[in-house]
């Protein structure tokens, strides 16, 4: 009876205080440099896309890129890039304090030639672009909005 | 008294019991149907029973399949009108992978089917050798219509320590899991030929709300240079480009919720769950599953960067995103990212 006693119940019981403490995880973390803290300040880029005729949807962000300086802009190597999304209005930058170029960019899908008409060079996946820039600071969040030419 | 409780004991305390009890032959049916496909898929086998330890001597090819005539057919139905059947044939086109089982005679019997959304299939096995039918019911899901990412090419992904991607989804009418799928694309040059290949990204399984209007899943940027550090290995000579990225979004019906379910790891000493089925007259799952599958997609250079000269990722050998390894691309503040 003891022995059925240990074989159901203890054995059981000691099995799952080594799997608590003995099968812990080895956990990854996202950031490894997580608590320790940056000075940065925050660049928030109030991405939208200017009204036209065209249909919904049909005018959507395709890069919004953060550079340190001008040449590092037009030459491509970026500080940061984001992940745009048709849905997303503001995109946030945490940066360190300084000047940094922005450019956005968004892409008409429509068929035909109404990207043309709608001032798109090339037609469809034609692009426009906004370039400017932003003085970052410490604990503080600078707010822009990127200008799109018709 | 102690002689009454002493054969009590003797007596009551049998654990014999036999072990060489009929094999029951189960069979074992998997079909998932997948309705961005025009192929679909069928497995049978059955269980075994072997003389040795089970789980030190693989079974022999022949007694995990039925012999005789074996009869597999699918209809589908409208209003409890059939409108459709499907008859499957054999195939051994698709290699099972290498494991404990044989992979030889690894049939699957297959047919030419377009799932339409929101109808019901069902499907029916004879087994001649067992003169026995095997039945099983599911319900196509819906049409599955991602959000993000978009599939525009001109559109880069950022994936790097501090930057997630977040893929979006509308909801699937009595879908019961989601899950996505990042591949990672790259070329791999090794004495001069180049490879193309590819790292397949399984995310967590995601369960649907009951009021969600869009679902969502969190890509890790951060958690990519861990994949490929565990994934690759640091050779010299062996120079890597990275090509791209795709995006795999499946929905699955509420069977394979079930399934997955009960075939998760048990919590609590104690407990033992029963693996789910919906087959009648055996084991195994009948469902469904829809997915999307937008691919073409391009990392942004910041992220090519961070692979090439990234904590985790820099013995890996890849280039970054001008092609090169000179280190005086390396942005300054690449650890601040």
């Amino acid at each position: 009876m003891f022995k059925l006693m240990i074989k159901r119940i203890l054995l059981p019981i000691v099995a799952g205080m080594f799997q608590i403490v003995g099968c812990d995880p080895t956990v990854i973390p996202d950031d490894p440099d997580e608590g320790t803290k940056k000075i940065v300040g925050t660049l928030e880029v109030e991405f939208r896309v200017p009204a036209s005729y065209l249909p919904a949807n049909r005018v959507v962000r395709a890069d919004l890129s953060i550079a340190k300086t001008a040449e590092e802009l037009y030459k491509g190597h970026f500080y940061q890039v984001a992940n745009v999304y048709n849905s997303k209005l503001v995109y946030t930058f945490d940066l360190p304090p300084g000047n940094y170029y922005y450019q956005a960019g968004i892409v008409c899908l429509a068929s035909g030639d109404s990207c043309s008409a709608a001032g798109f060079p090339g037609g469809k996946y034609g692009m426009k672009w906004a370039i400017g820039t932003a003085t970052v600071v410490e604990d503080e969040t600078v707010h822009v909005t990127p200008q799109f030419t018709r | 008294m102690v002689a009454v409780l002493l054969m009590a004991g003797s007596y009551s305390c049998s654990t014999e019991f036999d072990i060489n009890a009929d094999n029951l032959e189960t069979p074992i049916v998997y079909c998932i149907l997948n309705t961005s496909d025009t192929i679909q898929y069928v497995r049978l086998q059955k269980t075994y029973l072997i003389d040795q330890a089970a789980l030190e001597y693989p079974p022999h090819p022949d007694s995990m399949v039925f012999p005789g005539e074996i009869v597999v057919t699918m209809e589908r139905l409208q209003d409890n009108v059939v409108l459709e059947t499907y008859r499957f044939q054999p195939t051994t086109d698709i290699k099972k992978d290498t494991g404990f089982f044989p992979t030889e005679k690894h049939v699957l019997y297959m047919a030419k089917a377009v799932i339409k959304p929101n109808s019901v299939y069902r499907l029916y096995i004879y087994l001649g050798s067992k003169e026995k039918v095997v039945y099983a019911q599911t319900s196509s899901l819906g049409k599955l219509t991602v959000v993000d990412p978009l599939n525009l090419s001109i559109r880069k992904i950022s994936l790097y320590n501090g930057s997630n991607f977040t893929c979006r989804w509308e909801p699937v009418e009595d879908a019961g899991l989601y899950q996505v799928v990042v591949r990672f694309r790259y070329n791999e040059t090794r004495n001069g030929i180049t490879t193309p290949k590819f790292i397949n990204w399984s995310q967590d399984y995601i369960t649907p709300g009951t009021s969600d209007e869009y679902l969502s899943k969190d890509i890790s940027g951060a958690r990519l240079a861990h994949i490929l550090d565990e994934s690759l290995v640091s050779e010299a000579g062996v120079v890597r480009t990275v090509e791209g990225i795709d995006f795999q979004v499946m929905s699955g019906a509420v069977e394979l919720k079930y399934f997955m379910e009960s075939t998760a790891p048990t919590e609590g000493a104690l407990m033992e769950k029963p693996v789910y089925t919906n087959i009648i007259n055996g084991l195994g799952v009948f469902s469904t599953i829809s997915e999307v599958d937008i691919s073409g997609l391009f990392l942004s250079g910041v992220s090519i960067d961070s692979i090439a000269y990234g904590q985790y990722t820099r013995d890996l050998g890849f280039l970054d995103h001008t092609g090169d390894r000179d280190s005086t691309n390396e942005p300054l503040e690449l650890e601040e990212l």
